[in-house]
C-alpha cells in the first residue's frame, strides 16, 4: 500500500516488537560477554566480541527460520512473523560486526589484502575436515547483506515478486553455509564441542519444523479435493467460521480465504499482494479483510484495497444453503465485484 | 579480482547517490514522495545492484518519449 515510501511504516506494534528485539539482543550480548570473560579471562576483547556477535547472529538466524513453519502450525506465533524483516536485518547487523572484527583481527595486519588473505590464508580447499571455514562465512554474509539491503518494499515492487522471493529463499543457502562455517571452525580449533552439538540440534529442529509444517499443509490440501457440483464445492459449515474471521480452503490447487462477517460470507484468494501473506489468517477490521502480516486491507465484496490503494486479489462466487458454504472453484479476475452470500436469507422466510 | 570488486563497489556507491535522488523516482512513481529515511534505506541495495538498476533507469527514460508506457 504505497503512497510514498517511508523508511519504516511505524506503528505501535512494530515499536513494541523492535524494543523487545533490541532488549533481547542487548541482554544476550551483555550476558555472553560477561560470562565468557569470567570463564575465559585470557581471551582478548576482540575475540569475545567476535564470539558474542557470531553466536548472537546464529541464534537469531534460527529464530528467523523457525518463525515461518511455527506460524503455519499455530497461529499464536503470528505476532513474531509480523515484523520478521527487522529480525533479519538485525541478524545481518550482528553477523556483519562478527565478520568485520574477524577480518580485522585475522587478516588486516599482513601484507596481503584482507579479502585475499581471507580466501588464501588457509588453502586446503581439497580437504573436508580442514576446509577453509572463513570463506564460507563470507559468502553467507554476502547473501545476508543482499537480503537485508533489499528488504524494503521498494525492492519487492521493483525487483518483482519472483526475483525477490528467489533472492530471499537464499536464506537457506546462507544457513547451510553458516552451519558449515561454525562446525568446521569449531572442529578445527577444537575449542567447543558444545557449540557443534548445539548447531546440530538446531539443524535438526529447523528441518523437522519445516517437514511437519509442510506435511500438515499437504494433508489440508488433500481434504477438499472432491465433491464438486456445478463448479461449487461444499467447503464447510457456516458455523465453522468464526465471525469476522476466515477459513482457508484449497480449490483447484489454489488457496481461498472464506470470510464470514455481518451475516455474510465472501471468498477471496488467500495470498496477499504484498508478500503473499495468508489473508485467511487475518481478520475483518473496519469492514476490510486485514492481512495478519503487515496490515494490507481488501474489501471482501470485490477484493480491492480501499482507495487510494490499488492492490487487488481474486474473488470467488459463494452460496450458502442449509447452513453450508459453497464456493465455486473458478476464480474471478482480481478485483471483480461478487455479491456476498447472506447467511440468513433476506426476510428469513425459509430460515 | 579484488581490484575488480573494489571498482564495482566504487561505481555502485557513486551510482547509488544518483539513483536514490533521481533514478528511484523514474522507475517507481511511489518513490517521488518517498522520505529521506526511505532513500537512506535503499542506498546499500542500490549500490549492490547497480547494473540492473542502471538498465531499468535507462529504459524508463527512453520510454517516456515513445508510445510504450
Ligand atoms: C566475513 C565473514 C566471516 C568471517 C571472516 C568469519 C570468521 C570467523 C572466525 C575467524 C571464527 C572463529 C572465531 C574464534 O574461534 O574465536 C568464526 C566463528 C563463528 N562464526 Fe564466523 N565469520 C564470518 C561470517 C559469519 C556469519 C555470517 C555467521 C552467522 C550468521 C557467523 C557465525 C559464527 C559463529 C556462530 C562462530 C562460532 C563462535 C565463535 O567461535 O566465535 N560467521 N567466524
Ligand atoms: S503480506 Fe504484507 S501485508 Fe500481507
Amino acid at each position: 500500500m504505497s503512497v510514498g515510501y517511508q523508511a519504516v511504516g511505524w506503528n505501535r506494534q512494530k515499536k513494541l516488537y523492535d524494543r523487545t528485539l533490541a532488549l533481547g539482543v542487548g541482554l544476550y550480548l551483555a550476558l555472553f560477554l560477561a560470562i565468557s570473560a569470567a570463564v575465559n579471562p585470557n581471551a582478548t576483547a576482540e575475540t569475545l566480541v567476535i564470539r558474542a556477535f557470531g553466536t548472537g547472529a546464529l541464534l537469531l538466524l534460527h529464530v528467523v527460520l523457525a518463525i515461518g513453519p511455527l506460524c503455519r502450525l499455530d497461529r499464536r506465533f503470528l505476532p513474531l512473523l509480523y515484523n520478521r524483516r527487522h529480525l533479519g536485518v538485525t541478524m545481518f547487523g550482528l553477523a556483519l560486526v562478527h565478520g568485520l572484527f574477524s577480518l580485522v583481527q585475522f587478516h588486516a595486519f599482513g601484507d596481503t589484502h584482507p579479502l585475499v588473505s581471507l580466501f588464501t590464508a588457509n588453502s586446503r580447499y581439497d580437504s573436508l575436515a580442514w576446509f577453509p571455514f572463513q570463506p564460507l562465512g563470507f559468502v553467507a554474509l554476502v547473501i545476508l547483506f543482499l537480503m537485508a539491503a533489499t528488504s524494503h518494499d521498494f525492492w519487492l515492487a521493483n525487483l518483482g515478486a519472483p526475483v525477490w522471493k528467489a533472492l530471499h529463499m537464499l536464506v537457506y543457502v546462507a544457513y547451510s553455509l553458516v552451519v558449515a562455517h561454525v562446525v568446521l571452525g569449531s572442529l578445527q580449533a577444537e575449542t567447543c564441542p558444545l557449540l557443534t552439538g548445539l548447531v546440530g540440534a538446531g539443524l535438526v529442529a529447523i528441518v523437522a519444523l519445516h517437514l511437519v509444517a509442510g506435511w500438515r499443509e499437504r494433508a489440508l490440501d488433500a481434504e477438499h479435493a472432491g465433491d464438486a457440483t456445478d463448479g461449487f464445492v461444499d467447503v464447510c459449515a457456516v458455523d465453522d467460521i468464526e465471525p469476522e474471521r476466515a477459513k482457508i480452503v484449497t480449490l483447484g490447487g489454489e488457496r481461498v480465504a472464506v470470510f464470514r462477517y455481518d451475516d455474510k460470507v465472501s471468498a477471496v484468494g488467500n495470498a496477499c499482494r504484498h508478500q503473499n501473506g495468508p489473508l485467511g489468517e487475518g481478520r475483518i477490521i473496519d469492514g476490510c479483510i486485514t492481512c495478519p502480516w503487515h496490515g494490507y486491507q481488501y474489501r471482501p465484496e470485490d477484493g480491492c484495497s480501499p482507495p487510494p490503494f490499488t492492490e487487488k486479489v481474486p474473488t470467488y462466487d459463494v452460496r450458502v444453503t442449509r447452513g453450508r458454504v459453497l464456493v465455486r472453484s473458478e476464480a474471478h479476475a482480481p478485483g471483480t465485484p461478487v455479491a456476498p452470500a447472506q447467511v440468513h436469507a433476506m426476510g428469513s422466510r425459509d430460515a | 579480482m579484488v581490484h575488480a570488486f573494489e571498482l564495482y563497489v566504487a561505481i555502485g556507491i557513486a551510482f547509488a547517490v544518483a539513483f536514490v535522488l533521481r533514478g528511484a523516482n523514474r522507475i517507481d512513481p511511489s518513490a517521488r514522495t518517498g522520505t529521506w529515511g526511505f532513500r537512506v534505506l535503499i542506498f546499500p541495495g542500490a549500490a549492490a545492484l547497480w547494473p540492473l538498476l542502471l538498465v531499468r533507469w535507462l529504459r524508463a527514460d527512453s520510454g517516456t518519449g515513445s508510445e510504450t508506457p
